[in-house]
């Protein structure tokens, strides 16, 4: 592609922003624009998410923007972390805008939280009710117990762990390395919602169960704050000061069942076929031996193993093994979620793994990687590879 | 007592109408006859637009299973632990359902279950599903 990341920039992750989510996105964004050595006034494109509260509108008449001659939503959340930044790189190579910000901004834990049943269910007569249309929590589920996210992952880990012969205590092994390589890494991550808590394997097989397989330090951080990117073309990004990155791809892959909530997909134990990869990794010009450092996009640590195998990482089953063997950490074979991911930096739906790609590729990262290239996904949903400029 | 029960308005339509009557119907193509779930006004196999609703077998698989241990909601508390599943029906769909409250099983994916319909009250029944050996009076 001809465009690249120009700027990123956030508020803080914590638990009680103690202010709106607008104001959230506009300090997030006045940090991109500064990062991006850029003046505010260049922005003429939006992009976000379906379900962020905080619209196009909001922010241009907060803001005061002279203009806006791009604006566009992809569809739910973190599905489209790197489908939103492919739709700001379609919006410049198509000429509709040339500085486009993609932003986030959630009050999810001192507000609605993901990882409640209360946004999907009413209380009605003494009785839970629901009337939702759509996964996560929609009215054929609900019933049973099935209302959130995080047990939508169990039932993928069951199906992965089932898949492969592996034992419970396999699973354990496996995912627990996860959560605590990442956790290392969020220890040395000033910016890290959970930096000053250390995680042991012992603590890790301690914590409770919350839907099995799955433990309490298998599920991201359910977060306060924003995060914003800048993307323009690269000609432009090459007049900047700013250190750019290189978006190489950049996609959205969905297939029957996927989404919303990946519910009534032909297969469980992957999330995405092989062609998904195979058309990223076209288009970026790069093999998956030739990425240096990824972020996963992990809403829960399974979803970890499953991206290793289904972009071709390692081979189909071999994901147990690479990560108990510590593929994943530091000086590993490929250094995952460097960050401390969504499990133990925060949560702001997959823009803080993004921001983690491109501090690695700028050389700015708390756990630096020496890197060319980096990659990220969500299930394969929407993928992107990221190179230095 | 049952988890979360659909809204009152949403009990007239025909997947809870048949199921209050004491069986699982899903929506199918009245051209080539495929079953989907949930149900939609297009067939995804065919593509024509018509529907009806058919009653199944009841015989599905075991696709994946989880027991539910936090509860993600106050009132959910004494509800915990329970078990929700991921089956396919042999007419293809999947579905997600769960085990019977009171009711323990041995679960393997793969497993043969059968459905069994609990009704709560005169509008409102679920399609558990239960393994084929082991079903429960």
């Amino acid at each position: 592609m001809t465009t690249s990341i120009a700027g990123i920039g956030q508020t803080e992750f914590s638990v009680r922003s103690g202010r709106s989510e607008l104001q959230l996105a506009i300090e997030a964004i006045k940090a991109a624009v500064a990062d991006a050595g850029i003046d505010i006034d260049e922005i003429d494109g939006l992009v976000r998410y379906t379900w962020d509260n905080t619209t196009e509108a909001a922010i241009l008449n907060a803001l005061g923007l002279p203009r806006l001659t791009y604006y566009g939503e992809t569809e739910f959340g973190g599905v489209n972390c790197c489908g939103a930044i492919a739709q700001a790189c379609a919006a410049i190579e198509a000429g509709l805008a040339s500085c486009i910000v993609f932003y986030r901004a959630l009050n999810a834990r001192s507000g609605t939280r993901y990882g409640r049943g209360d946004r999907i269910l009413s209380e009605e007569n003494g009785q839970l009710v629901n009337r939702q249309m759509e996964p996560p929590g929609d009215v054929y589920s609900a019933p049973f117990g099935l209302l959130v996210p995080g047990q939508h992952h169990a039932l993928y880990a069951r199906a992965y762990l089932d898949h492969y012969g592996l034992s419970d205590d396999q699973c354990a092994e496996m995912l627990g390395s996860i959560a605590v390589t990442q956790r290392a890494y969020a220890n040395a991550n000033p910016r890290a919602l959970l930096r000053e808590r250390e995680l042991t394997m012992e603590q890790y097989l301690a914590g409770r169960i919350i839907s099995e397989p799955l433990r309490l330090y298998d599920y991201c951080l359910e977060t306060d704050g924003a995060m914003a990117i800048v993307i323009t073309s690269k000609e432009k990004a090459k007049s900047l000061r700013s250190r750019t990155v290189d978006v190489l791809a950049a996609q959205q892959y969905v297939h029957p069942g996927s989404v919303p909530m990946f519910l009534y997909a032909e297969d469980t134990h992957r999330l995405v076929p092989p062609e998904a990869g195979e058309i990223l990794f076209r288009r970026a010009g790069v093999s998956a031996q030739e990425i240096d450092v990824a972020m996963f996009y992990d809403a829960t640590s399974i979803m970890v193993p499953m991206a290793l195998e289904d972009f071709g990482f390692v081979e189909r089953g071999g994901a147990h093994d690479f990560l108990t063997s510590g593929g994943n950490g530091p000086g590993g074979r490929l250094p995952i979620n460097t960050h401390g991911g969504l499990l133990s930096e925060g949560y702001f739906h997959g823009l803080n793994s993004i921001a983690e790609a491109v501090r690695q590729l700028r050389g700015e990262s708390p756990n630096q990687v020496d890197c060319e290239t980096a990659f990220m996904t969500l299930r394969g949903a929407s993928s992107m590879i990221l190179g230095r400029a | 007592m049952n988890i979360v029960r659909p809204a009152d308005e949403l009990l007239d339509q025909p997947f809870w109408r048949h199921l209050a009557a004491g069986q699982l119907h899903l929506n199918a193509c009245e051209a080539c006859g495929a079953f989907r779930h949930p149900p939609g006004p297009c067939c995804p196999k065919c593509r024509h637009i018509g529907e009806h609703w058919a009653p199944v077998s009841g015989r599905a698989t075991l696709q994946s299973y989880t027991t539910v241990r936090h509860p993600v909601h106050d009132r959910l508390t004494s509800a915990v632990p329970y078990v929700v599943t991921l089956v396919r029906l042999a007419e293809g769909p999947r579905m997600i359902s769960g085990i019977p409250p009171g009711e323990h099983y041995d679960l393997k994916v793969g497993l043969e279950l059968e459905c069994k319909v609990i009704s709560y009250d005169a509008r409102f029944a679920l399609p558990f599903f239960v393994p084929v050996a082991q079903v429960q009076p």
